[in-house]
């Protein structure tokens, strides 16, 4: 009989990186809460006078309602996008047809190339369509990402052939294979493209301020940036701010992290 | 099979009865909570009361109300203490107010800070303005 090996030193490293990943974000929050200095010495591991004023000071100074729900419409349209494209395009991979493996290499060539280098292109052709200044306009860069992609196709993967055979032998169309009998397999990959999508989304910052034109179609990122123009002494209020940023996409992940690590790790271990 | 449909939720609790929908519900029905109690109660009123340094109110002190402007605080409205030394500012504007009181002959006080959850918040002051040193 084989003795397991104890399992306590590997939760002790574990404990040990949680403790170094989380500090930082414990640190956002006691500043947010008691506004002090990074310099302040000696620095204190629980907040003095901890108060949630800093909190009212980031919602009055910049039109933070509006910023917020500009970011939640653009992060839905991105995943709305992000889960109808790149769930058409995983499935297309894995059929197979001529030039795939082409398509395949341009896809992963792509992914190196930077959004910084495709920018100037991508304003020209939002203009042309008439939607710079919009909401859609802002979510158009991301409406599809090629590792989504690529998540989708990994789980897609894993769904036995026998199954779209079957269905075509019913006579379903290839959308409908895709809709009712894919995307339902493959909830896993669907909440990874929704959470990867809306975090993408929500902390983009360079396409907003180059193709928003009034505040009013302003997003957190540059809502963020707005804030720090304005005030000098924002220690306390911009940890605020960024706590007020960062939850959103932290709910998420805690509603969604089971899904979400599924949809990573789906066809890690096939074959 | 009874067995097994009665275990899984089906229909509209299956698509309302999940933690997707109830978090985002509970988040909202907080906001709308918060917000119900904000409206009803930002009347803008400051309430409080000046004692002058041995502890006995003070009639005819002038009350100052600061408001934060941008980056200072300005001068927005003034009132005047009753017999009792208690005083009452209606319209506050803001969610970030200074207050402080003076009476020639009795003294001043130092401004006293007073930060809000709202703007507009109804706010009774926890400590009175002390009156010390000539004005």
């Amino acid at each position: 009989m084989m003795r397991r090996s104890p399992t306590w030193p590997i939760h002790l490293a574990l404990m040990a990186v949680c403790f170094v990943m989380l500090v930082p974000f414990y640190w956002v929050l006691k500043t947010s809460v008691s506004g002090e200095n990074i310099f302040t010495f000696p620095p204190s591991i629980i907040p003095r006078n901890p108060h949630l004023f800093y909190y009212v000071d980031v919602w009055y100074a910049i039109p933070f309602a509006r910023y917020f729900l500009n970011s939640v419409i653009v992060s839905v349209i991105t995943i709305a996008a992000n889960v109808v494209f790149n769930a058409m395009a995983g499935y297309a991979l894995t059929r197979e047809f001529r030039g795939k493996g082409f398509i395949l290499i341009l896809f992963l060539s792509c992914m190196m190339v930077p959004f910084q280098a495709t920018i100037i292109p991508a304003y020209l052709i939002t203009g042309q369509l008439g939607l710079l200044n919009s909401y859609v306009g802002l979510a158009l860069p991301q409406f599809s990402t090629i590792i989504c992609i690529f998540v989708f196709k990994a789980s897609f993967d894993a769904i036995p052939g026998s199954l779209i055979d079957a269905a075509k032998v019913d006579g379903l169309p290839e959308w409908r294979i895709v809709w009712t009998i894919m995307l339902p397999l493959a909830k896993s990959a669907m909440a990874t493209n929704v959470i990867l999508s809306f975090i993408w989304s929500w902390n983009n910052f360079l396409w907003p301020l180059i193709m928003t034109r009034t505040p009013e179609m302003q997003t957190l990122p540059l809502g963020l940036a707005r804030f720090l123009s304005y005030q000098e002494d924002t220690t306390g209020a911009l940890y605020a701010f960024c706590i007020m940023v960062l939850a959103p996409g932290i709910l998420l992940f805690l509603l969604a992290q089971k899904e979400f690590i599924q949809g990573l790790t789906s066809g890690a271990t096939k074959g | 099979m009874e067995a097994y449909s009665a275990e899984r939720p089906s229909g509209w609790r299956k698509w309302l009865l999940n933690r997707f929908v109830l978090v985002p519900a509970a988040i909202l029905a907080v906001a709308a909570a918060w917000n119900l109690y904000a409206s009803t109660h930002d009347d803008g009123l400051v309430i409080g009361q000046v004692l002058d340094a041995q502890g006995k109110p003070v009639e005819g002190a002038d009350v100052t109300l600061w408001v934060f402007s941008f980056t200072t605080f300005a001068e927005s409205r003034s009132v005047r203490t009753g017999a009792d030394g208690s005083f009452r500012i209606t319209g506050n504007p803001s969610h970030h107010i200074q207050l402080s009181a003076v009476k020639p002959g009795v003294g001043s006080s130092q401004r006293i800070p007073i930060r809000l959850f709202f703007r507009s918040q109804n706010t009774t002051l926890a400590a009175p303005l002390v009156l010390s040193g000539k004005a």
